[in-house]
């Protein structure tokens, strides 16, 4: 097991590759995959531009669009209702049946076109809204039937643009629920208003990031204009291709191995230092003149304010400065005293703790954001290096190394905020017993000491004036560069299998989740291409994304271990069978 | 812009089978944007033998937009407010079709009051009551009819009279009577509120 071996002392681990020069290179083969940090070139995870939010989409309506040979408007109807989950329609379709599912989404299909009443510019009508009669070209059927002027029409469907309801624009008859024709909105929109018409085809479009939960607006600000979509698991953290990192759930800045929950509540206290409001709460009482906080340093009962003010501290009441302590004795509010006591006790341990995690969290974040800095002159000292004449040419194994570290430390100042909480009372003061308590703390603060040490070993490392070093000192460098990022590479994969496993996995409560570790840094989003013409072409690439799903899972480690760091809490997708379905149609398109 | 065309064309429609419906809709001065509906309580309920004003405000997207509607008589209703006379209806809200009328609205205004739905209450108290104690709601909301929706058979002059005995100044009372359309108790209620 690998839970019994210790990477941070053992020198003999440390030093295992070193053992004579020439395996060094076979090293640098063999583990190229763990130690290179090139992002895998196609992620599932994708980039959605502007541009690329048609083609983003048509996926989806393609499936749905043959499946149940529907035109696309009917598709997007569908998908807008089930809140573009093709799993959850194709689910509701094979539980209840066709027109079930088309009726609860307002989709109504015309099977015999042959109506009743054909409208004929000749023909007139009267339209129940205006009670007015329209001739037949100016009026307009739906395909529920119903049929009015298009005056009305088109002042229905301005109204509902205007309150925000363009992606379920219900027909004007009562009770009757079926969903507008898209394409008649926007033919009668735009001959009144061609900006209403595009903004109306804008919000139509946006319904994919709107109202799909796998499909989230970039928060960046000033915005980018992008949109994140993630497949499988929304649980994850992601890099726009604005550069912008961020926890995809919560969509605040990338925290694992904090819940979400927790990052909510950290970054609460530390913006608001309630522990400090808490501390002058406890410690201080109000003048009852100025109403400045007073702290009493010594001494009787009776303060006095900088204001002049007297009063006591007991009951916090305004006295005159003859008051005397002995004329207070006796005083009723004396009795609270005890219970007080408890509570700045209380107040002063909760405070330290909260500063001990505090502390380190900043400790490590500010660490983060030297050594970002550092990475210029580091660099700089690669191309000093690259200069020589050495026999080493290749450096990537620097940058390589930096990424490990800003990575590391990143995980390593967020398992504080962690702990914090995980060991706490906030959120699990019922979860576990305090014996419970302590023995998963220990192990959880083995395993970060672990870390920490690694971390600080790596960042010295990197820091050596290697440019200057003989090619011995220089090799000496590399390896122990090396050595150490693939240690901490395991450690973080570990301390977060703990987390998913051993400390979230046992608790009842089942609101905390992680995003997975992921070896190689936070997953970039690939760009989405826009000129996906063919229909052929998209379903290919469904299936490589799947295999890059796979190889982008850490390495190394036995399979049983990677599915327990990321995916054992939470139920798989079992919709994969449903793709199937899409086989006859593709081959149709293929001939 | 409120479709005025419509909204004179439903006012003749609604004046045709006034005989049937019982339903009356008028403008309250020129502006055809302000209305006051009248609907008998329907026989078998409570508020049978009382005649409800509602206030109908036409919004500007009207008939694209609901109707606002809100009783101007008091009535102990478990969806309609005791206090304001705010309706709680679903085809006023989200519900509402250009296809409806003004009038097929106040039909379902009437349908409301002898169809109360005390799951979806407007006022709290007299839902409770509906639930906890039938009886004593029957009562109260008999009690209010015959109280706030029975047109007393004062004629204008008397209804005068009896404010101006009150101790309020003719012309005041004059006033009050005919914006609240004769209504003695809403006439005094109004004085009183100033």
């Amino acid at each position: 097991m690998e839970g019994e071996e210790d990477y941070g002392v053992s020198e003999e681990e440390e030093y295992f590759y070193a053992d004579d020069g020439d395996s060094l290179d076979g090293l640098a083969d063999n583990d190229d995959s763990a130690l290179q940090w090139a992002p895998p070139k196609v992620s599932a995870t994708k980039v959605i531009t502007k541009e690329s939010l048609l083609a983003a989409q048509r996926e989806d309506l393609r499936r749905v669009m043959e499946l149940l040979s529907l035109k696309e408007h009917h598709a997007r109807t569908l998908l807008i209702h089930y809140r573009w989950d093709v799993e959850k329609l194709l689910a509701v379709l094979v539980e209840k049946g066709k027109s079930c599912l088309f009726t609860e989404a307002g989709v109504t299909v015309v099977e015999n076109l042959d109506d009743d009443m054909p409208l004929t510019s000749s023909s007139t009508i009267t339209c129940d809204i205006c009670i007015e009669d329209a001739s037949g070209d100016n009026a307009t059927r739906m395909e529920c039937g119903h049929c009015f002027c298009n005056d009305c029409w088109t002042e229905h469907f301005i109204i509902k643009i205007n309150e925000g309801q363009s992606r379920r624009i219900q027909c004007m008859a009562h009770r009757c629920s079926a969903i507008c024709d898209e394409a008649i909105v926007r033919n009668l929109v735009s001959r009144r208003h061609p900006d209403l018409a595009e903004k109306f085809d804008r919000f139509l479009l946006e319904s994919y990031i709107e109202d799909n939960k796998m499909v989230k607006w970039c928060p960046s600000t000033p915005h980018c204009g992008n949109a994140i979509r993630v497949e499988e698991d929304e649980f994850c953290e992601v890099e726009c291709s604005c550069g912008l990192q961020f926890c995809f759930s919560c969509l605040s800045e990338a925290h694992s191995p904090c819940s979400c929950l927790m990052w909510e509540r950290w970054s609460k206290k530390c913006h608001d230092e309630s522990e400090t409001v808490n501390w002058i709460t406890v410690h201080t009482k109000p003048c009852p003149k100025c109403h400045k906080p007073v702290e009493k340093n010594g001494g009787c009962n009776l303060v006095s304010c900088i204001c002049g003010q007297s009063f006591c501290w007991v009951c916090g009441g305004a006295t005159g400065r003859d008051h005397t302590w002995s004329r207070i004795t006796g005083h009723s509010c004396g009795r609270y005293k005890e219970d007080r006591e408890k509570q700045t006790e209380r107040a002063k341990r909760d405070l330290y703790r909260y500063m001990h995690y505090h502390n380190r969290f900043k400790a490590h974040t500010d660490s983060f954001k030297l050594e970002s800095k550092l990475k210029e002159s580091i660099l700089d000292k690669v191309s000093i290096a690259e200069e020589r004449e050495l026999r080493l040419k290749d450096f990537s194994w620097v940058t390589n190394g930096l990424n490990r570290l800003f990575r590391s430390r990143r995980v390593l100042s967020y398992s504080y905020p962690f702990a914090f909480y995980m060991f706490g009372e906030e959120f699990f003061k019922d979860e576990m017993t305090d014996e419970e308590r302590e023995i998963k703390k220990n192990l959880f603060e083995d395993q970060q000491q672990q870390l920490e040490s690694n971390v600080e070993k790596l960042s010295m490392f990197l820091e050596e004036p290697f440019q200057q070093f003989n090619q011995d000192k220089v090799m000496e460098i590399r390896m122990h560069v090396i050595n150490v990022s693939v240690i901490i590479d395991k450690l973080c994969q570990k301390m977060y299998e703990c987390i998913e496993s051993d400390l979230l996995g046992s608790l009842h409560l089942g609101t905390h989740h992680i995003a997975p570790y992921k070896s190689k840094g936070i997953e970039r989003a690939s760009e989405l291409s826009s000129c996906r013409n063919t229909k052929l072409g998209s379903t290919d690439e469904y299936l490589p994304c799947g295999g890059t799903l796979e190889c982008d899972r850490p390495s190394g480690s036995g399979s049983s271990d990677d599915s327990g760091c990321s995916y054992r809490k939470r139920a798989k997708k079992e919709g994969g069978g449903f793709f199937d379905l899409n086989l006859p149609a593709e081959i149709v398109d293929r001939n | 812009m409120i479709d005025f065309a419509r909204v004179q064309k439903e006012l003749q429609e609604c004046s045709r089978d006034v005989e049937a419906s019982g339903i009356k809709v008028a403008p309250k001065s020129d502006n055809l944007g302000r209305l006051t509906g009248t609907i008998p309580g329907p026989v078998g309920t409570p508020y049978e033998g009382g005649t409800f004003q509602i206030d109908i405000t036409l919004p500007d997207g009207y008939p694209f937009e609901p109707p606002k509607m809100q009783f101007a008589t008091k009535v102990w209703h478990p969806n309609i407010s005791s206090q304001s006379g705010a309706i709680c209806l679903d085809i006023l809200k989200d519900q509402w079709s250009p296809a409806l009328t003004l009038k097929t609205a106040l039909l379902s205004v009437q349908a409301l009051l002898s169809t109360p739905e005390p799951g979806d209450p407007q006022d709290a108290v007299v839902a409770q009551q509906y639930l906890r104690d039938y009886q004593t709601f029957v009562g109260t909301a008999r009690y209010w009819t015959e109280t706030f929706a029975k047109t007393s058979s004062l004629g204008v002059e008397e209804k005068v009279q009896k404010l101006v005995e009150m101790g309020f100044p003719e012309a005041l009372a004059r006033s009050a009577l005919e914006s609240v359309g004769g209504d003695e108790n809403l006439a005094l209620e109004k004085l009183c509120s100033g």
